[in-house]
């Protein structure tokens, strides 16, 4: 849960309803201005331990200090600003795993570029009860896999740290 | 209505659990328990920020504090 | 001496004068504790609990990290799971992408998750239902063979199934029993427990993190901290256990609560309370018994361009320690806060909280146009305990850990190339080191190893039972 400001300024004849989400970590004790992620008002708040003390009020002319986390229009099919949208919502400093798609990420080296068992399928064990008595014979089992290795290290992409 | 100063403010909205005697009331040091709290034990009326800063020290209700060395009057 | 008293000249202090000196003065020790513990050759040593037979029926990490500490030195342990399911902890990985193929034969598409790293090297992996009671006989029979068991179902599960203590010692009066979980009896007896709570319920969780006058919030550890060291803890317990087997000839049953663990970690939190009513709260970076002794910004990151902003904008902290008198004065003098120095003269007085807000402000402010290790250079060149903070890469790459052979790679049997640093984490041993054989095998890797050459069961009954899915 976290506190609002709902911008009802009038925009070019229409209200920007915008809903603006104050992330509470920033903002249970926090005084400074904010832009609405719509129409970029800015707006002055002052909040002591999550109660709004001063605020929201208008403050036209001056530099936001913090943008909203997140913000959304409910009346207008709830089309929102998710955030780190640039110039809207706050920006964070991460990489964000744009790769990441809920399926497993397939690795066959590790970081010193060594064969690593990390993809599937791999072929069953070798045995009675799921049993895996025997190393894993890379050039056997895994040629294709093998074969890139090789080449690897002719490259001398493998090494030791 | 002249404009609140912040600590006039929180003193608005923390409404403590108890009432008593303590000059721990005018002090800017107490941490109050707070209206409605299940914790801490009913026998304190809150925490001293001040004396053992930056840990807190339990106020007892038994035991009436009427001075304090550390005591800082809020401003009125 | 100098002439400044306050620079220090390594003429004047003991030990060596120079760097030469210092090599030739450090070297017959250092030679003799390199040939001592012979790092990098540990399997040629011998395991120091070599014949101890443990059996583990555990999960998440916890309760597994309590054998693992036994399998590192030499035990046997296997571990029992369910059949093609595995330990949940197998599902559960970080950012659900870290995976090692195959989990089971039955199971060609799902592998075991990095999440299950470091509680489960070492380990036999058997499969078996063993609450059915076609099987009840045949863990009976891995029992008489076994010096002891871990656990962690909630209090009298095992017991409803006739495999508690008071069963077992029947079996085997020699057996230890170890059940580790929650809270243990008493009011709470039902609770499950995770690391997190833990460390909310016994009160860790109150003491980490910014003081609410920094605007700080209780923390919890990221990483499962009460795990790890729970498990730790009831391996002291488990060889104390094995201790007194061999005085009395009898086993013993370990009953060990996770929530209690914070308790232990907390130091002087509980007595502080009892004598004198006083609440202990967290204090960010910073320490409340000692100053100056914190972790501070500094203004410039070392790697400006990395693309990792982990890199590029955390690379900003250093420790720093300089609570001794004669240090803090050191500390005063290159950073140019003699005043603080007059104003702080004696420990008692620099500890205050107050205080402190003015020092380490004062120290953020002196590193602002520096980066971190400039000022860790700058400090630990003036004889003052500075390090950077550093993240994992810079730890992989760290040549101390690498000289010790903390951080090393493994060729794993099944899986391949693996980093570790589990057993390789736990300090030296000069004579029975503890050693990483495998990171982990897959699920019921070792069914006939264990049924057939140490239980005697027939193939055929063996693969009966896997048809049936009891193993």
């Amino acid at each position: 849960m976290c506190d609002i400001i709902w911008c009802k300024k009038e925009v070019d004849g229409k209200d920007c309803d915008t809903i603006n989400y104050l992330d509470p970590y920033y903002f249970w004790n926090w005084e400074g201005t904010i832009a609405c992620a719509e129409c970029g008002t800015v707006y002055y708040i002052y909040m002591i331990n999550g109660f709004m003390y001063k605020g929201p009020d208008e403050r036209p002319g001056e530099k936001p200090d913090i943008l909203p986390l997140y913000a959304d229009k409910p009346y207008d099919g709830y089309s929102n600003y998710r955030p780190g949208v640039e110039g809207r919502t706050r920006p964070y400093q991460c990489m964000p795993r744009s790769w990441l798609t809920g399926t497993a990420d397939m690795v066959k080296f590790s970081v010193r570029g060594r064969p690593v068992r990390g993809w599937r399928p791999q072929p069953p064990s070798a045995g009675l009860a799921g049993q895996f008595p025997y190393n894993w014979d890379i050039q056997k089992l895994t040629p294709e896999v093998w074969e890139e290795y090789q080449q690897k290290l002719s490259k001398g992409e493998v090494k030791d740290w | 209505m002249a404009e609140l100063t912040p600590e006039e403010f929180l003193d608005n909205i923390m409404i403590p659990e108890k009432s008593s005697d303590h000059i721990c009331w005018n002090c800017t040091g107490l941490k109050p328990v707070l209206k409605g709290s299940k914790f801490p034990p009913a026998d304190i009326i809150g925490w001293c920020k001040k004396i053992h800063w930056p840990h807190y020290w339990c106020v007892a209700d038994f035991n009436v504090v009427k001075k304090c060395y550390a005591f800082e009057a809020k401003k009125k | 001496m100098a002439k400044d008293p306050r620079v220090t000249r390594i003429e004047d202090l003991p030990g060596p004068k120079s760097q030469g000196e210092m090599d030739e003065m450090k070297m017959p020790y250092e030679e003799y504790c390199k040939n001592l513990f012979d790092v990098g050759n540990e399997h040629t040593k011998p395991e120091a609990l070599k014949g101890i037979k443990w059996l583990s029926c555990t999960m998440y990490i916890f309760t597994p990290h309590s054998v693992a500490n036994l399998a590192e030195l030499g035990a046997k342990v296997v571990k029992i799971e369910m059949p093609r399911m595995g330990d949940a902890m197998r599902h559960t990985s970080p950012f659900n992408e870290c995976y090692l193929y195959p989990l089971h034969d039955t199971r060609p598409m799902t592998g075991t998750g990095l999440g299950f790293t470091n509680a489960n090297p070492n380990k036999y992996f058997l499969t078996m239902d063993y609450h059915i009671p076609e099987m009840v006989e045949v863990f009976y029979g891995l029992v008489k063979k076994f010096d002891g068991l871990t656990e962690l179902y909630r209090p009298g599960t095992l017991d409803k199934w006739k495999m508690s203590y008071r069963y077992l010692s029947e079996i085997n009066p020699r057996f230890i029993y170890v059940w580790g979980g929650g809270f243990g009896y008493g009011p709470k007896i039902f609770g499950g427990s995770y690391d997190i709570l833990g460390q909310a319920h016994a009160g860790l969780a109150s003491v980490t993190g910014m003081h609410e006058y920094m605007g700080g919030h209780c923390t919890k550890q990221t990483n499962w901290v009460i795990d790890w060291q729970s498990g730790n803890i009831i391996t002291c317990s488990i060889l104390a256990a094995i201790h007194h087997r061999r005085k009395t000839g009898l086993g013993t049953m370990i009953e060990f609560s996770q929530v209690q663990v914070p308790t232990r970690m907390l130091g002087h939190t509980l007595p502080m309370y009892g004598k004198f009513g006083i609440v202990r709260q967290r204090w960010g970076n910073w320490d409340t018994q000692l100053c100056a002794h914190g972790i501070i910004l500094c203004g410039k990151s070392d790697f400006p361009d990395a693309d990792n902003p982990q890199d590029k904008f955390d690379a900003r902290y250093v420790m720093v320690s300089a609570f001794q008198d004669a240090d803090f004065k050191e500390l005063c003098a290159i950073t140019g806060m003699n005043d603080l120095y007059e104003k702080y003269k004696s420990h008692d007085k620099r500890v205050e909280g107050e205080a402190q807000v003015e020092i380490y402000g004062a120290l953020e402010k002196w590193a602002e146009d520096k980066s971190r290790s400039e000022v860790a250079k700058i400090l630990q060149d003036a004889g003052i305990l500075a390090e950077p903070v550093r993240n994992d890469r810079e730890v992989y790459e760290s040549e101390h850990f690498r000289e010790r052979g903390t951080v090393r790679w493994l060729d794993d049997p099944l899986f391949g190339d693996m980093l570790v640093h589990c057993g390789y984490s736990c300090g030296l041993m000069e004579k029975t080191p503890r050693r990483i054989n495998w990171h982990w095998r897959p699920v019921g890797a070792d069914n006939k190893k264990v049924y057939q050459d140490w239980l005697g069961v027939p193939q055929s009954t063996i693969q009966e039972w896997y048809d049936k899915a009891w193993i």
